[in-house]
């Protein structure tokens, strides 16, 4: 009888267990890992790829306001070879290094003479004196900024933009000129200072003519006038806040960053700086004049006050991932000093009709652009990523800003794949939209698409 | 009198096998196999990872893994440098608590992620080799059963059954495989809040490693993506001495793993 029970039992218990292992089925023939040579942990700090992109665009005719100058190419190929690197110098020294040297084509540039051109990205020393406190000099790409579309308390990305295939702000902070500077950062449990003095080395470069030589470092783009910057992390709570204070040119700015998750799935985060500063035309004008862009007796068009005032910027926003692996990022710019919709009335209104006045006109758009700040006072910005999308290393990416004011905006939609460990393609195509007299909508680039080829080594 | 003597040795050996076969509490048991995990001490190790599609290999990644047990806490702070492929050199996660943060060196910026995040990509299978499962989760044995570990053996298993007891507790709900006597984990089911089975993982090819025996490879069966399996290796498992200041954002930048 026991032995009927025992029997019965192991019968009952028998196809549980074996539904347990059921998924032993799903494991593959496994690789042999002695068969395949792995990574040595210490010897790839570097990164160096080779990549092309190859885009074609469409322009807009019967613009609002006349552009003085456009490119008349509806195609360009961009070939480029990246690298960064660190090596080792010492117990306490490190030398980091990064460059793109770029060759590009499209009808309107003398192939090879205007064709190269050199990034000299970075290149600086790493001292650590102290455990945990670093020296460091050198040219440095210094980033700050939580939010993703829109960094108020990266201060240090004024101008330092270089040719890329994405419009996608996260790969605009990748590629960028460093600042030269010395930085000096101590961090201890539960916290970090940092302190960084950016000198000036040159005068500033005038926006718009004669294009420096391929080997020239820029840096009367980056380093065109003292800048100092202290900045305090520390790891309260959830928060993680960053304060900063920023000072350039007798004006100084304070910031802060702040972050916090919200259940599983989502993190809210907010970015504000704000200090005294004349707004985005007061200061386009100024700098034109300064650099012999724009004559001194020029007008302030559209008229504004020139004088100070305390200006905010802020970037409030949250990111929210599925277990899709889909991830949508939302958030809301405020940038005081620029453009107010009584201002881009104004500048519709006296651009139009006036071709003299245009150029100066568009001479302000292209400043806001090289100094990396919004054109309008409002605009929304999202992202959406999808990883592994249908198939795994596939990756499906959509941007936009949209101006708040007009409803106009800008979109672009990526999809990239990684054929391999050393090869990617990315496929980019976008476009703006909005009326003939809205921001997004008077630019003459109407849409692109871009395709891109990576090996990485 | 030899039936009494026989009686009183009957009821001896039954108490006595009954004393040693009573099984241990499903917090004893996930105590034991957290030191069978756990070196107790700072470590760091070399982590390669294959994945597996549709049986074939395709992607290999390589992760230096720092790992260190808050005292406060007692959870895990992980940081996490790739070493390979070629296109994510020198990225880094950061996973201290619900301070969680991913850093790209060429952008040279730190991006906050959220604890759903964490389940995903490649060093979210950390998750399932360094987790404080007695702080973590609440466990009830559920019974014992003899199940198949990854090289197809039997091993008699204790099963439980836990939930999250923590905030922090990274899975809602953990199955868990332990092997009596040695404490070795068998196999563990990961779920998401909602309930849906997230990864299978087996823990095999059991080598000394910092003073026990411990997994060196892990399969974990996806059960999301059904053509994605992944195997982890751990290799170079060494005591590091690891500063609380490493567990910050703003280190990222700084980790070097010579």
């Amino acid at each position: 009888m026991r032995a009927a029970v025992a029997f019965c039992l192991l019968c009952a218990a028998a196809p549980a267990a074996a539904q347990e292992n059921g998924d032993l089925d799903r494991i593959p023939t496994l690789q042999d890992e002695a068969s395949v040579p792995a990574a040595s942990a210490s010897n790839t700090h570097g990164k160096y790829y080779v990549e092309d992109a190859f885009a074609l665009s469409s322009s807009r005719g019967n613009l609002a306001v006349a552009m003085p100058t456009h490119s008349s190419s509806d195609w360009g190929n961009r070939t480029s070879l990246d690298a960064f690197d660190q090596w080792s110098l010492g117990k306490n020294l490190s030398f980091t290094f990064s460059d793109r040297f770029s060759l590009t084509e499209n009808n309107g540039i003398v192939f090879p003479r205007d064709a190269a051109r050199n990034d000299f990205r970075e290149a600086y020393l790493t001292l650590e004196p102290v455990t945990e406190t670093f020296l460091e000099f050198g040219r440095i790409n210094f980033k700050n900024g939580i939010a993703l579309g829109f960094n108020p308390t990266d201060f240090f990305k004024t101008r330092s933009a270089v040719a890329l295939a994405s419009a996608d702000p996260s790969a605009l902070r990748g590629d960028r000129l460093g600042t030269l500077m010395l930085r000096a950062q101590t961090i201890w449990d539960g916290g970090s200072a940092t302190f960084v003095y950016a000198p000036k080395v040159h005068t500033p470069r005038p926006i718009v003519g004669a294009a420096p030589s391929w080997i020239d470092p820029s840096f009367d783009q980056t380093n065109a006038s003292d800048r100092f910057l202290f900045a305090l992390n520390l790891e309260l709570g959830e928060l993680s806040p960053q304060a900063l204070v920023y000072h350039e040119n007798g004006r100084t700015k304070i910031g802060l960053n702040i972050s916090h998750p919200v259940g599983q799935s989502i993190i809210a985060y907010a970015e504000w700086t704000g200090g005294s500063e004349p707004n985005l035309i007061a200061q386009a004008i100024a700098y034109g004049k300064a650099t012999g862009t724009l004559p001194v007796a020029a007008p302030v068009l559209p008229p504004t006050s020139a004088s100070r005032a305390f200006q905010n910027d802020l970037a409030v926003g949250a990111s929210w991932t599925s277990m899709a692996k889909i991830t949508l990022n939302l958030e809301y710019h405020f940038h005081q000093a620029g453009f107010s919709g009584t201002d881009w009335r104004n500048w519709f209104d006296i651009g139009a009709p006036d071709p003299l006045a245009a150029s100066e006109l568009w001479y302000i758009r292209g400043y806001a652009s090289a100094m990396q700040q919004p054109t309008s006072r409002h605009q929304i910005f999202w992202r959406a990523d999808w990883q592994d999308a249908f198939v795994q290393d596939l990756e499906l990416s959509g941007i936009s800003f949209v101006n708040l004011t007009d409803g106009s905006g800008m979109v672009q939609f990526a999809a990239d794949y990684n054929l391999s460990n050393s090869w990617s393609v990315g496929l980019y195509a976008g476009g703006t939209f909005g009326s003939r007299r809205s921001e997004w909508g008077s630019l003459s680039g109407a849409t692109s698409a871009i395709f891109q080829v990576v090996r990485y080594f | 009198m030899n039936k009494i003597l026989g009686f009183l040795v009957a009821v001896l050996l039954v108490a006595g096998a009954q004393a040693q076969s009573k099984s241990p509490t499903a917090q004893d048991i996930i105590a034991g196999v957290d030191k069978v995990r756990n070196p107790g001490q700072p470590f760091r190790l070399t982590n390669t990872m294959i994945e597996y599609v549709g049986g074939q290999p395709r992607d290999r990644v390589t992760l230096v893994v720092f790992a260190k047990e808050n005292k406060q806490t007692r959870q895990f702070s992980n940081l996490v440098r790739y070493v390979q492929p070629e296109r994510d050199i020198g990225k880094m996660v950061l996973m201290n608590g619900s301070n969680m943060w991913f850093y790209d060196p060429s952008s040279k910026v730190s991006v906050r992620i959220s604890p759903q995040q964490r389940l995903m990509g490649q060093a979210s299978n950390g998750d399932v080799v360094t987790a404080n499962l007695s702080k973590d989760y609440t466990a009830t044995l559920v019974g014992e059963e003899t199940l198949q570990d990854a090289d197809r053996k039997d091993r008699d298993c204790w099963r439980l059954d836990m939930k999250a007891a923590t905030d922090e507790a990274v899975y809602s709900r953990v199955e868990y495989w332990v092997e009596k006597g040695t404490y070795r984990q068998v196999k563990g089911k990961f779920y998401s809040d909602s309930g849906r089975l997230l990864k299978i993982a087996y823990y095999h090819k059991f080598v000394e490693q910092l003073g026990g025996m411990r997994p060196s490879e892990t399969i974990i069966i996806d059960s999301v993506d059904q053509n994605l399996v992944t195997t982890m290796t751990n290799s170079d498992m060494r005591a590091q001495e690891i500063p609380d200041a490493w567990f910050q954002r703003e280190y990222l930048p700084r980790l070097k793993v010579d």
